[in-house]
């Protein structure tokens, strides 16, 4: 049955009926569609409000007294967050400290430097790099790396920066090879990709224009990229890097392999310790007891709180170039 | 004669003071160090890197038998292979895809055809985007919480769950951006001819968007092929084979952390392995989404 | 064109239409039909043709900022009307309200009247969706849908209809003949449209906008992104389209509304200026500023 070629404006016609029907599946639709972006809310809403109420046991009985108690005993059911955020810190801050200028120099080096033939593969290698499993990382740690640093590096750094005044107490210790410094390397070298790549797609947001007309008038390449590149992205170099860090603080397998999972406070460097995310990894299967399991989802509720502000500073930084530019980064 | 007597282009000439300055110099010192540096920093990162896929191939490769698709993972101390490890991860990220995409992709279309300036619109990226990079071990208890503790044992299920959380921002951020991509006279286009929103976005956008958003589920599927943390502690492991959802159930990444941390040489080489085919997988996952993107790119 | 030429009765306009690509009769059957000259918009449709579409008192806004301003207009039924005017005075913006694809912007909106066959299409219980199938439009640069050319034309025909196998293809040859379309794509129907050169791609969207036999076609500057050849055969197409269809054209080109238009409505900052037949405008304008536009003072 065929309708006649001019649909008629106005009276009852099936039409109508198609009329109503479309405006109620258009409605339909967007419902739908709405409720799964708001469910995107409720994911993360959800994840922090279960991860409080596993860990209502722990800070009920601990108060805030669980953040800066070095206590970590299974059998007296005393347990306390201070090393493991200790080590959490102190690895994220290796490994920012080495991946940072890392990072920031092969950005350079991709945008700047390098000849455009070898542009292209080396980004892709850098992208794809960065999408590595952490675990991969953290069997070449336990493997390679440790085995390394024990034989080597560590004994080393015992013997001539050990005895050194102040900086030296850093660096004490013996040679087994886990410990925070060989954490924080690795853990460095897991980010370096990640925040290479951010960089470099910031640094490629700066109009050629600006760049042209820089190189113009004399400037060297450096004084480009500190004179016109940096002040241009800066909230969002500051962005990309803090979204390093909330990757860096928040980062398992790399660091489990290698930190040795000790529950020691120690200024050392060169000795074991642990961090939020590998106690919780090593030690979920074994809590014997419901404080227990409560307190290592208290120390995940903990690293979630602290990547969170850690990322959405990173947001807001990245926002800010995003916004200059009218595109999203 | 002063510096500025020369003109800014002219070439160099050993003997005039600009050439010749401590100005210049120190300038050209300084460039000459940079660039130094980047280079420097660009070798030392893919050295690192370089050594770390190395040694990921001198490890597994040796360790690639037939035996590895064939046989269950061994008692401690015992060769065998992967079978059920690999039948495990391949069941739990085919589920994550399945319940992460719909929603993913319907949550991308309403951030870019709904929302895509408004107040919310803007709320629902910035959650979704520190959600893309939290840390995977949150994912891991909030479904512990969510699924594993009522239940009272861990299962398979809860582990495809708490992969699906994580492909959930992925694909919600590459279909909203992809969207967008197409341009609006596409859209004015067919909404002129009096064909309703919703069957304009199903039947042309998405159609305009396909390869883009398909990038986003691979680059998804990349990413939870080697995540363990999250199934640490939901699907946990099982060292024989089942189908059953509702038990635990084997997966490459929990058996290769299990397996590295032993002290058995078997489990290790079977870990290497294991290694070994995720590092394939994810680069052959990377260099597809990453032809198809820039395929996509090309075209628009 | 001798920009500083006093304009004379037959000498501008000799030169506006003296290209080679325009349709050879077009422009003198309109000059012959349409004498005495008028200057009010409604006069000059209604002495010579019955008015399919009447703008009243018609304000638009882009948020805050009024863009369109007291817009009088009457649009003949079945012949070509053209919109000229400097960038931004609103013609496009003008020609968007006819069938409402402003809507889909919250921050826009139009107030008025806007009569199509008697009809306020502006009132907000008229349905949208239906005016859009009697109101076609074809966009400045070519959007064919990513899909075969077959189903880009079977689209909306498909959504409104329910047509037997055949039946569509005979609808869909139909309007790809309409567009001078057929015998280039009739062995590839089932080939991506985006194998098309830009100037099929644009007559693709011509045939697409007729594919629901509207009254009415919008016309944003069709030709503009297209190559001289192209342009010529979409401006042979406009000539023949306005037996059937009743043609607004909006082009930033005067030329081409001389070649192509039976009237022309001049707009700035907004406004409409003047209208009346092509041959007033482009030859004794009314008005100073389509005086200077028409002569090149400004643009």
């Amino acid at each position: 049955m065929s309708y006649s070629p001019a649909l008629p404006l106005e009276g009852p016609s099936p039409v109508e009926g198609r009329e109503r029907r479309d405006q109620r599946n258009d409605r339909w639709f967007r419902l739908g569609v709405m409720s799964c972006a708001l469910f995107v809310l409720l994911a993360l809403l959800g994840a922090a409000l279960s991860m409080l109420w596993g860990a209502r046991e722990a800070f009920g009985t601990f108060g805030w007294h669980f953040i800066w108690s070095s206590d970590w005993d299974p059998v007296q059911r005393k347990f306390g967050a201070l090393v493991p955020i200790y080590g959490t810190l102190v690895t994220a801050a290796i490994a920012m400290i080495m991946a940072v200028p890392v990072s920031f120099g092969i950005a350079i080096f991709l945008t700047e430097i390098a000849p455009s033939w070898l542009r292209g593969s080396v980004s892709a290698a850098v992208e794809l790099l960065a999408g590595i499993p952490s675990i991969i990382y953290g069997m070449w740690g336990l493997f390679v790396f440790v085995p390394f640093m024990a034989s080597y590096v560590s004994p080393w750094l015992d013997e001539h920066v050990g005895p050194l005044p102040i900086i030296g107490k850093l660096f004490q210790g013996p040679p087994i090879g886990l410990g925070m410094l060989s954490a924080g390397i690795v853990l460095g070298i897991m980010v370096i990709p990640f925040i290479a790549s951010v960089m470099r797609e910031v640094f490629l947001t700066v109009p050629v224009q600006l760049k042209e007309s820089a190189y113009a008038v004399g400037n060297t390449t450096w004084e480009v990229v500190w004179d016109v590149v940096l002040p241009y992205t800066r909230s969002a170099v500051v962005g990309g890097i803090f979204l390093g860090l909330g990757r860096a603080l928040g980062e398992t397998m790399a660091v489990t392999f290698v930190l040795g999972n000790a529950h020691l406070l120690s200024a050392s460097l060169l000795e074991p310790g642990n961090s939020i995310a590998a106690t919780i990894a090593n030690e979920f299967t074994e809590a014997d007891s419901s404080i227990y399991l409560s307190s290592l989802i208290a120390l995940g509720f903990l690293l979630f709180v602290v990547t969170f502000i850690v990322l959405a500073i990173a947001r807001l930084m990245l926002n800010r170039l995003a916004r200059r530019e009218g595109a999203s980064t | 004669m002063n510096d500025a007597s020369l003109p800014i282009d002219s070439p160099p000439r050993g003997d005039h003071p600009r050439d010749t300055s401590a100005l210049w110099r120190r300038r050209q010192v300084k460039n000459a160090l940079a660039k130094t540096f980047a280079t420097g920093a660009t070798l030392f990162g893919l050295f690192w890197l370089a050594w770390i896929l190395w040694t990921t191939l001198v490890n597994g490769l040796p360790a690639l038998k037939w035996t590895l698709f064939t046989q269950m993972t061994p008692p401690p101390g015992s060769d065998g292979g992967l079978l059920n490890a690999f039948a495990g991860s391949f069941i739990m990220s085919g589920i994550a895809i399945l319940i992460g995409t719909p929603i993913g992709v319907a949550a991308g279309t309403y951030l870019s055809e709904y929302a895509r300036h408004s107040r919310l619109g803007a709320m629902i990226r910035f959650v979704n985007d520190i959600l893309l990079s939290a840390p995977s071990i949150v994912i891991g208890l909030f479904i512990y919480e969510l699924l594993v503790r009522p239940m009272g044992h861990f299962s398979a299920i809860a582990g495809a769950i708490a992969l699906s959380f994580i492909v959930l921002p992925v694909v919600v951020r590459t279909t909203d951006e992809m969207l967008q991509l197409v341009p609006t006279t596409m859209r004015e286009a067919a909404l002129a001819l009096g064909v309703p929103q919703w069957k304009v976005v199903r039947q042309v956008l998405y159609r305009a968007a396909l390869s883009g958003i398909l990038t986003g589920v691979l680059l998804a599927l990349a990413r939870i092929s080697g995540e363990t943390a999250p199934l640490l502690f939901t699907a946990l492991n099982n060292q024989y084979w089942t189908l059953h959802l509702s038990e635990p159930m084997a997966n490459v990444p929990v058996v290769i952390f299990q397996y590295a941390m032993s002290p058995y040489k078997f489990w290790h080489s079977l870990a290497w392995a294991g290694a070994f085919v995720v590092t394939m997988l994810v680069l052959l996952l990377g260099l597809i989404s990453r032809s198809l993107f820039l395929g996509k790119r090309k075209e628009s | 064109m001798n920009h500083m030429a006093p304009i004379t009765p037959g000498n501008s306009m000799n030169h506006l239409v003296g290209s080679d690509a325009r349709p050879p009769h077009a422009v003198s059957v309109s000059l012959q039909r349409f004498n005495p000259p008028a200057r009010d918009a409604g006069d000059a449709v209604a002495n010579h043709a019955p008015s399919k579409i009447s703008v009243r008192q018609l304000n638009f806004y882009y948020g805050s900022a009024r863009v369109l301003k007291d817009i009088h207009l009457s649009i003949a039924e079945k012949r070509v009307t053209s919109l000229i005017g400097p960038s931004g005075c609103g013609k496009s913006t003008l020609l968007r309200v006819f069938n409402r694809i402003y809507a889909i912007y919250p921050r826009q909106r139009a107030e008025g009247e806007v009569l199509l066959d008697g009809h306020n299409v502006l009132d907000p219980r008229f349905s949208i969706n239906r005016l859009r199938t009697k109101v076609g439009m074809v966009f400045q640069k070519p959007v064919p849908f990513p899909m075969s050319i077959h189903d880009n034309i079977a689209y909306a025909i498909r959504h409104y209809e329910n047509l037997r196998r055949a039946e569509l293809e005979s609808r869909v040859e139909e309007a790809l003949r309409s567009a001078a379309l057929w015998d280039e794509v009739k062995d590839k129907l089932h080939h991506s449209a985006l194998g098309l050169s830009g100037g099929q791609q644009q007559r693709l969207c011509i045939a697409r906008a007729t594919a629901l036999k509207p009254d009415v076609l919008l016309l944003d500057e069709p030709t503009s992104a297209l190559d001289p050849i192209s342009t010529a055969k979409v401006e042979q197409l406009i000539d023949e389209l306005k037996s059937r269809y009743t043609v607004l054209i909006v082009t930033h080109n005067m030329q081409q509304a001389a070649r192509v238009a039976d009237f022309t409505g001049f707009m700035f900052l907004g406004e409409l200026i003047e209208f009346g037949t092509t041959k007033e405008i482009f030859t004794k304008p009314a008005k100073k500023q389509t005086e200077d536009y028409i002569t090149g003072r400004f643009g």
